[in-house]
Formats: structure tokens, sequence, C-alpha cells
């Protein structure tokens, strides 16, 4: 026998709001476009507020509530959410949109071992989340759902608990449209119990076809086709805040929260990434993109957090910043390196790490390495290259080269004692009158000079032998 | 009066003079007369602090205490604020593992790789300006050395700054405990602030070679200077007497 739980979160929108900000004990209520209240937090229902109650009420009994409108994007994007979370403990679940997961039991339990500890470990996540939920278990879809709706409640397999429950659920629990509800309520009929003792061939001829396919839906004799959430394959996550944040240092705290999500999936998946992108959103100018990059690929938020930090430091915003997007396109999986077991000096992190932390607070281009190059020229010779790059194995070395290059020659200005040369140095082509001769030579100071005289009989410094 | 005695060395409240030990684990620095002097070699932690004029042979005298340095724990060797750019020939030919040289040059760009135009477009229409903090290349620099030093990974930091202070050279210096690395600071003889270093000489050209004065060393009191002869590893950049000065006008 199949077996659903169905879970309803009945203020989801206003629950993530309050998510960044428990400090306040305001009221606050989402409005839709009629003006009714369609989500009131806890302050708000001590003041006394309802739900599906007018504006005017609402603003008579508590002056100070603080209203907001209802955004279902807004409300799909967190569900989305609460099922990707989800999803690491149950398998099957369906979004019904806007504030309901239907979830698939009869495969889960044999892998928990039974329903309760299938409970014990969903409902402990669920707290974690902090969203309010009602929920149930049924036999199919919709009568979890209207079992849900009337917060039954009910953990279990028991069929006869389900249709004893069903049987006295008053309509307005049901999917039927409010005109149906309102007719049959005319005709005396007030629970399901009563609906369903009718003969659906009477009930045929009466009322539309709607009436049966949900009656049959709702006992199991129609199939009911469910769309079963594949996961994502990276991370996505928009935060708006609750005010603007001007100052980048601030900006900190709530990009934890989206890291420490971050960690979570990654945790679960034994993965780690190389790379962020977060988006600050501003209300006039395009939003600023950064790319924040670990060389070693991180996993942890408090990692990821401060290098976040070093680039957010120097950063100057244009104007107060209203959301933050944080996306990961691609996950990696982990490999642990291995540390020699008599090493003395542990090492509190490895190269890589070191150079995402000093790229991430000096830029990409203040850090990197020297290869050696195949060419003849001096200034060819030495290339600036990605921190940690192999250069090609057998290069033939000149040693008697200067250790520090100028990077354009400077004419020479003082007297030097010419100790040894020439070395006739042609660029490529054989351009004959580019070619340069090369000494080394020493000037009063004791300084050793790598000097170059032009076809033109002009002198250059071009480095010092340090 | 002996068993006196023995009690006050052993309590270390008497100091003798003919037992100098170390204070620091020696690396050959691979001139002989030097390591005779320094009792072993250059120490292997800590802040080195190194007075010179640019470009008199400051390198070439740590190139061989750099390759052992390196290849001893097979850890990364840092140059930050080169006065100019480092020639690959010169380090390779020195016995230096390229892939493990790592080249700071702070104050190169803004911090950002990615998106710099367009940054720069919105700083300029930035409000509030003043809530950024913004190091100058001398601050990144010291910074980026501190960094460095504790993460354990580097074996030797290179060093060249402008200025250093007291402060500096004390946080430097325990970083580099931290991180069992060595510091070594190039600095003008002109400053003369004297730091908490394990070792700092005193460089002066000479034509056979430099000539190095000690000036402070853990554990030990200064000597006279003396000359460090580079005939043998450097037979090219000594002078043999006679070559001809040759003159030119500016």
């Amino acid at each position: 026998m199949a077996l659903f739980l169905y879970l309803h979160f009945p203020a989801l929108q206003l629950d993530h709001l309050q998510l960044s900000d428990q400090s306040s004990n305001l009221p606050v209520a989402l409005v839709d476009q009629q003006h009714q209240l369609l989500q009131i937090n806890a302050a708000a229902i001590n003041a006394g507020l309802k739900l599906k109650m007018g504006l005017a009420s609402a603003a008579a009994l508590c002056p100070d509530l603080q209203l907001l409108p209802y955004q279902p994007e807004q409300q799909a994007k967190v569900l989305h959410s609460v099922t990707q979370q989800l999803y690491q403990l149950s398998s099957d679940i369906a979004l019904d949109n806007p504030a309901g997961l239907i979830l698939r039991l009869d495969g889960m339990l044999q892998l928990y071992g039974g329903l309760e500890p299938y409970w014990q470990a969903l409902s402990a996540k669920l707290t974690a989340l902090t969203y309010r939920y009602q929920y149930s278990c049924g036999a199919t879809p919709y009568a979890a759902k209207c079992l849900a709706y009337q917060q039954a409640g009910l953990i279990t397999a028991d069929n006869r608990l389900f249709n004893n429950a069903l049987n006295s659920s008053p309509l307005s629990a049901t999917e039927l449209i409010p005109a149906m509800q309102q007719q049959m309520i005319r005709l005396g009929i007030h629970t399901l119990g009563q609906l369903q003792a009718l003969p659906p061939a009477e009930l045929a001829r009466r009322f539309d076809s709607q009436l049966l396919s949900y009656l049959g839906r709702l006992r199991g004799d129609y199939y009911h086709a469910l769309e079963y959430l594949q996961p994502e394959p990276g991370f996505s996550r928009y935060l708006e805040l609750l005010y603007d944040i001007s100052d980048s240092t601030v900006l900190v705290k709530p990009l934890a929260k989206l890291l420490q999500q971050l960690e979570q999936q990654l945790s679960r998946a034994s993965c780690h990434c190389y790379q962020l992108l977060l988006s600050l959103f501003f209300r006039d100018n395009p939003p600023l993109k950064l790319s924040i990059g670990s060389a070693q690929g991180e996993y942890k938020a408090e990692a990821w957090l401060a290098l976040c930090q070093l680039q957010l430091e120097s950063l100057p915003l244009p104007e107060p910043v209203y959301g933050l997007q944080l996306d990961v396109n691609h996950f990696a999986g982990q490999q642990h390196a291995t540390a020699a077991l008599f090493n003395q000096h542990q090492a509190r992190m490895s190269a890589l790490q070191l150079i995402s932390l000093l790229q991430a607070r000096l830029g990409q281009a203040a850090v990197s390495g020297l290869t050696l190059q195949d060419q003849h020229l001096p200034e060819k010779a030495s290339k600036r290259s990605p921190p940690l790059t192999k250069g090609a194995i057998g290069q033939p070395v000149l040693a008697l080269r200067p250790a520090f290059l100028l990077a354009t020659p400077q004419p020479l200005t003082e007297a030097v004692t010419i100790n040894q040369g020439p070395e006739r140095l042609c660029p490529d082509g054989w351009q004959l009158s580019a070619q340069r001769d090369y000494y080394i030579g020493r000037n009063q100071q004791g300084q050793w000079l790598w000097l170059y005289r032009t076809v033109s009989q002009q002198w250059f410094i071009h480095g010092w032998f340090s | 009066m002996s068993a006196l005695l023995d009690q006050l060395a052993r309590r270390q409240l008497v100091w003798h003079g003919d037992s100098q030990q170390l204070a620091y684990q020696a690396v050959s620095s691979g001139y002989q007369e030097l390591d005779q002097q320094l009792g072993g070699g250059l120490p292997a932690t800590g802040l080195i602090d190194i007075q010179t004029e640019a470009g008199i042979g400051e390198l070439r005298l740590l190139l061989p205490y750099l390759q052992q340095q390196q290849q001893q724990s097979q850890r990364l060797l840092v140059f930050i604020g080169p006065p100019a750019e480092l020639s690959a020939d010169m380090l390779a030919g020195s016995g230096l593992e390229l892939s493990q040289v790592l080249i700071i040059t702070p104050g190169e760009q803004p911090a950002f790789g990615q998106g710099l135009d367009k940054l720069s477009k919105l700083t300029t229409a930035a409000k509030n300006p003043k809530s950024v903090k913004k190091l100058s290349p001398q601050q990144q620099a010291l910074w980026a050395a501190e960094q460095c030093l504790q993460s354990g990974c580097c074996a030797s930091v290179l060093l060249w700054p402008a200025a250093i202070s007291l402060a500096h050279a004390r946080r430097l210096q325990l970083a580099a405990e931290q991180g069992a690395a060595s510091l070594i600071v190039f600095r003008h003889s002109s400053q003369t602030l004297s730091l908490p270093v394990n070792l700092s000489i005193s460089l002066q050209p000479d034509p056979q070679g430099l000539q190095l004065t000690v000036l402070k060393r853990k554990g030990s009191w200064p000597a006279a200077s003396f000359l460090v002869s580079m005939h043998q590893q450097w037979p090219a950049l000594c002078l043999t007497g006679t070559a001809e000065p040759l003159r030119q006008a500016g």
C-alpha cells in the first residue's frame, strides 16, 4: 500500500523573512492583492489578528502592524530550497505549490526501519529549518493534504484512522472550489464522510467531472501522477536583506548564512568547490559580480568566509546592497592531501591555500610564479606565470645572468670597470641593427651591473647582479 | 667554592664566555669564512636582517642557503617586493626549484582581477569611499610576509621593505617562529634601527667579494668585520685587478 506524507507550510515567505532577523518583535503580516492577510507572525497572532482578515479590521486591532506584499515567486524559491534540503532524507518529494510538499514514504520505510525513526529524522530536520509546518500521513496525496490542512498530525500507516479522520473532515479542507463547497453546504453536506456516502453515479449526474476526479484520487481509485523532484547539480541561493547594507564589512554576516548552507550541501555530497560567484544587488546600479576562488578547493564555510572577507574589505560599494546571491556552478570531489607522518612542523595551511589567501587580498596579478623560457633574450627568458607552475624540464640554464632585470633599460651615466664581455645577443630574425653587446661591469659603489652597448655605441644598464 | 659556582651555573646565573651555544639551528651558508664566523651558518628560522646596498652581491651570498632551505623542507621560497624583475636563469642556475618560488609584488593592481573596469566605474560614483580600508603597498608587503611565515608552507621569505618598525619586526619574528620559516629583510645601511632578530649583518662591497660585519647575533657578541671571498663561486664577479676602467659620459 502506498503511503504519503503531506507537509504544509502556512507562512513560508514570512518565516523566511524573519529568519534573517529574529530580534524584532513587531507584528508582521503579508497581504495579497485583495488586501487580505495571508501570512502572519506570532506577534500578530498575539495581537488578535486572523488569516483572511481585511486590512481595515487588522489595522484597527493592531495599529503598528507591518505589512509586506505576498510574493508567490519568492515563496516558490523558498519552497524549492526546503525541498532541496529535505531531499537528503527522503527520496521522492513532489512540490505542491504554493506551500506544500508531498513525500512518498513507502520506499523510505525500508531504509529507516519503520515510520517512527523516519519521522524522527525528518522532524529534526524540519525543526532545524525553523519554518512553521503542519503535517499528516495519508493513503493518497489528497487524503494526506486534506488531513494536513486540519493539522491532524497523523504519523501512522493505519487505514482505519485515516478513514475516520477523513470522514469527519470539513469540506473547507478539500481541494473543491469554493463555489462547489457552497453548493454542498446548501445541500446539507458538511463533511467528506457525507459526500463519500453518496453513490458516485448520482454525483456524476448532478455535478461536473471535477468532483468525481477529486474523490477518485482521494480514495485512490484514480491514479494521481506526481512529478518528483530531481536534485540540482550546483548551488544557487538568493538572500534578500532585511535592510539595505552600505558597509561592505557588514555584508559578512548574511553571507555567512549562505556559506553555511553551501557547506551543508557540499559536505553531504562529500565535495568541495573551487570558485564562488557572489552577486551584490543594488537598487540603481547593475549587480556587482565577484568571483572568489580557492586554489585548493574548500567546503568549509569558515574558510570561504575568510576569503570573502578579504575581498569585501577592500571593496567600495557604490550604493547600499539589498540582496545577495551565491552561485556555485561546479562541485568537485574531495581529495585529501597526505602529510608525512614524521614531519616536524605541521603546516597550518597548504601552499595552495596560502596562494588563494594572498590572491584574495592582493589581487590575482600580485601573486605569481616564475618559469624559465627557452629564449636567448634575457627579457624573454624569465616569465611570470601562475603560481606553482612547473616549467619545461631540462631547460638549459645560463647561470651568469643578473638576478634583477630592469623592465626598461636605463642609460649608463657613471664610470664603470668592465670585468667581462662582450656577449653578443641579437633579437629574432637576426636584426643586426638591434643587436646588443653585453658586458659585466662594476661601478664606483661596488655594484655589479649588466650593461649593453647598442650598434650606435650607446650604453645601457639592463640589470644588476645581486 | 666550586660547589657554589656549580650551583650558580646550573641556575643559569653565570654565563660562560667560552661555551657559546647557538641560539638557533644553523644552516650552512655555502661560504666557509661565513660558516666559521657564524658558528655553523645562517639561522634556519627567524629573522635575518641584512643591511646592504643593492647589487653588491647580497643575494649571491644567500643563494646556497636558500637552496638548502628549499630542498630540505620542500617548501616555498617567497620573494616579496623585489626591486626589479627576477631572472629565472639566475635562480635556476643556482639550483633553486623554480616551481616552488613565489613572487609577490604588492600594489601591482587593485584587489580585483575580474570586472575591473566595471568596478572602477562604480567606485567613481561611490558616495561613501571612507568605508573602505585600502592598504598601501608597504602594508600589503608586510601583511603578505606575515601570512607566508605563519602558514608553515614557506621555507624562506625574502622581503625588500621601504621601512620596517620595531613592532612589525617583532610580529614577523613571532610569525617566523610559528611557521618554522626564515625571513630575510634587505635594508639600506642608513636605517640603523636595531631590530629583534636572530642575526643582523651589514655588507660592504669588496673587489674580491663582500666585506661582512656581524652587527648582532643571538647568543653571541659582535666580531670584527671579515671578507667573504666569492672567487670560487663567482669568479666572473670578482675583480682581478687588471681590468681597465671604462669611462662613459652620460
